[in-house]
């Protein structure tokens, strides 16, 4: 009687846990994201290059939930989507090869790259 | 009543696991392609480490043969023997114009050994948990040797280094570490390889951390955006033995490239071993035979590495050790740093000539190298004594013309005996912190067993690095008029005609005669063809 009961509930938990694994970042696609990607742009003045090791881990993490590219013109977000690797893939190598990784991965590769390179990190890292 | 409800339940969850398995398999279980056991699954790894070791041995468990192949390799004894001239060679036993040897500095230098604990000469190369797997199959880039641990990363408290500069060192995560193995990468193998010589790219000039996540200009194979080569797969390894070693390299490579299923021969790390000894293709068939004849006494790497050190990292040209144990005012050792940052001159180390986007230097090479070994006799003269002679000449038909970095440097000899010395740097008592010559050599000499008289002199040295690294894009080789021009990268290359270079006076003017003479004939026969012509005409 009680297996009959637990054994389906427990099946049904089980296999929603497995559909729901969390996303384990991959640092490395990161680092050539934000290398090819972030920093193409960044080279040029007025804005600089803007090295990881220039924030702090908690300045990163603030800078990437606020969302706030530009002084909020618009989001980080945005640099990351699908859509922009659309954009600029045509001339761009590394938004080609990344083009169908999906959004909320690529930033979770782009935290985490920020995160162990960061002034604190685990391995500061330059633009290059 | 209460069954029923209870059924219902039951069938509902039934049919809630149902619509979770069918959303699952829309979506695709999230599955590791990148190899077919998580580690982080396996139990025996998890579990908190306290040391390298403990490590080794929970790998070993399964993987009981690695630690047995790592013993035969040079990654592990740091010794080669050469077949051709039977010199002992490897990090153990020869010297350079760096750091110069590792004698007495064991702790500092093992930092890049892949064993734990090699901390003087007594070390048992027969341990098989002194074996560090981490080193090479970490992947979460955490995982950090620092000098002076004798190859131990830092674990259980952060650690002062150098002790009261208050900065620290964090410790390992081994746990994490062991779990998320993997294969090597150009991180894991870069974080020795980029940094030989004390620093980022000092050593080899061709590798520096520029490598890590390069773009293609810097190396098309390893451009981290497109072929995404690591260091594997050129130096493609069994039995966890890597080929393609300097201490006996390749320099012409007869052999087709590799194909699957005929019988491998040679070193797999060639260029050739993919490309074969007639790569050039061109729709214009003379310019494809042109580059290919170009390919018979040309190494691949002469056209296609036009500078090294082109990452942004500097390396090391230049080391003059003569200059070194000066004081500043206050009787402190000091620094002199360049505008980007990097010491030219340094008290415990001396002078430094460092460069990027360096122009190699050209020489006939055919692999054989001869080094000169501790008790080896030199002379000081006005030619520089080399650390390592390379073999070849033009007409020996083994050598190409090859790329090199030609490493200049002044370093301490004993000008009794007459030999090369391992002076004892790093650490108690070392060079670096007592700046006194007389005694670091003697402790490194009394550790080899080598005599020395107490006498110290400099001498110049020259060493000789093989280029291979940071082939650059098709677009960006070598141009036909680097080399065919007055002012010749293959200045000095003797044995070869080079067409714009090359000054053989009775060659030239007997070529320019027969154009003459053809020029004359053309004019001669085309003239009376239309005089005769018009005569008929006429």
């Amino acid at each position: 009687m009680k297996l009959r009961i637990t054994l389906p509930i427990l099946t049904a938990v089980m296999l929603s846990a497995s559909v729901a694994q969390a996303y384990e970042p991959d640092w490395k696609r990161g680092r050539v994201y934000y290398r090819s990607v972030c920093t193409s742009c960044h080279v040029a003045s007025p804005v600089g290059q803007i090295n990881p090791s220039g924030k702090t881990k908690a300045e990163w993490t603030a800078y990437l939930d606020a969302d706030k590219h530009d002084k909020g013109k618009d989001s980080v977000k945005q640099y990351v989507s699908k859509a922009y690797r659309a954009s600029i893939k045509s001339g761009n190598k590394a938004a080609a090869k990344f083009a169908d990784v999906p959004d909320q991965e690529l930033l979770g590769d782009i935290k985490s790259f920020l995160l162990r390179s960061a002034k604190d990190g685990e391995s500061p890292a330059s633009c290059s | 009543m209460q069954r029923i409800r209870w059924t219902a339940a039951a069938l509902l969850s039934g049919w809630l696991a149902l619509i979770g398995a069918s959303s699952a398999l829309a979506e695709a279980a999230p599955v590791k392609l990148n190899t077919t056991a998580d580690h982080a699954k396996f139990k025996e790894l998890q579990k908190q480490f306290n040391s390298g070791p403990e490590v080794t041995k929970a790998c070993l468990s399964c993987h009981t043969e690695a630690a047995g192949q790592i013993h035969r390799t040079k990654h592990w004894t740091w010794e080669f023997l050469n077949p051709d001239n039977q010199q002992r060679l490897g990090k153990k036993n020869v010297m350079n114009n760096f750091c110069i040897s590792i004698s007495q500095n064991y702790p500092f230098c093992t930092g890049c050994h892949i064993g734990y604990g090699w901390k003087d000469k007594n070390f048992d190369f027969t341990s098989e948990v002194n074996v560090d797997c981490l080193a090479c199959h970490d992947t979460t880039g955490t995982y950090k040797k620092p000098p002076g641990l004798a190859g131990n990363p830092v674990v259980g408290k952060p650690l002062e280094m150098p002790p009261g500069s208050g900065k620290f060192i964090n410790p390992v995560d081994l746990a994490k570490v062991a779990q998320k193995v993997g294969r090597t990468s150009r991180d894991t193998c870069g974080a020795c390889h980029f940094f030989g010589g004390g620093g980022d790219g000092v050593k080899h000039g061709d590798m520096d951390s520029s490598l890590a996540a390069p773009d293609a200009e810097l190396d098309i194979h390893m451009d981290a955006a497109g072929l995404d080569f690591t260091c594997s797969t050129c130096h493609k390894t069994s039995s966890h033995d890597v080929p393609g070693s300097r201490y006996k390299p390749t320099a012409t490579e007869k052999h087709a490239a590799h194909i699957r299923g005929k019988e491998k021969q040679g070193n797999p790390a060639t260029c050739q071993a993919c490309h074969g000894n007639t790569p050039h293709k061109s729709q214009v068939l003379l310019r494809q035979v042109r580059m290919n004849t170009h390919a018979e006494k040309i190494a691949c790497q002469t056209c296609h590495i036009p500078a090294f050190a082109r990452g942004g990292v500097p390396t090391k040209l230049s080391w003059d050790w003569s200059t070194a144990g000066k004081l500043d005012a206050n009787g402190k050792q000091f620094t002199i740093k360049d505008k980007h940052g990097h010491a030219t001159y340094a008290s415990h180390k001396g002078d430094f000539i460092l460069g990027e986007k360096v122009k190699p230097e050209y020489r006939w090479f055919n692999g054989d190298i001869k080094y000169t070994l501790l008790g080896d006799k030199v002379e000081k003269t006005d030619m520089p004594t080399p650390i390592n002679r390379i073999g070849g000449s033009p007409t020996d038909g083994r050598s190409m013309i090859w790329p090199m970095k030609v490493m200049h440097g002044v370093q301490p000899f004993d000008p009794v005996n007459k030999t090369l010395v391992m002076p004892h740097t790093a650490g108690a008592g070392g060079f670096w912190k007592e700046l006194n010559w007389e005694s670091a050599i003697a402790d490194g000499m009394r550790n080899m067993g080598a005599p020395f008289s107490g006498k110290v002199d400099f001498i110049k040295t020259e060493m000789y690095w093989p280029i291979t690294h940071m082939v650059a894009p098709k677009d960006k080789v070598v141009t036909c008029a680097e080399c065919h021009a007055a002012d010749s990268r293959l200045k000095g290359i003797d044995g070869v005609y080079m067409p714009g270079y090359s000054k053989f006076g009775w060659l030239e003017r007997v070529g320019w005669l027969v154009a003459l003479f053809a020029f004359v004939g053309v004019l001669i026969h085309g003239g009376a063809r239309i005089v005769l012509s018009l005569k008929k005409a006429g």
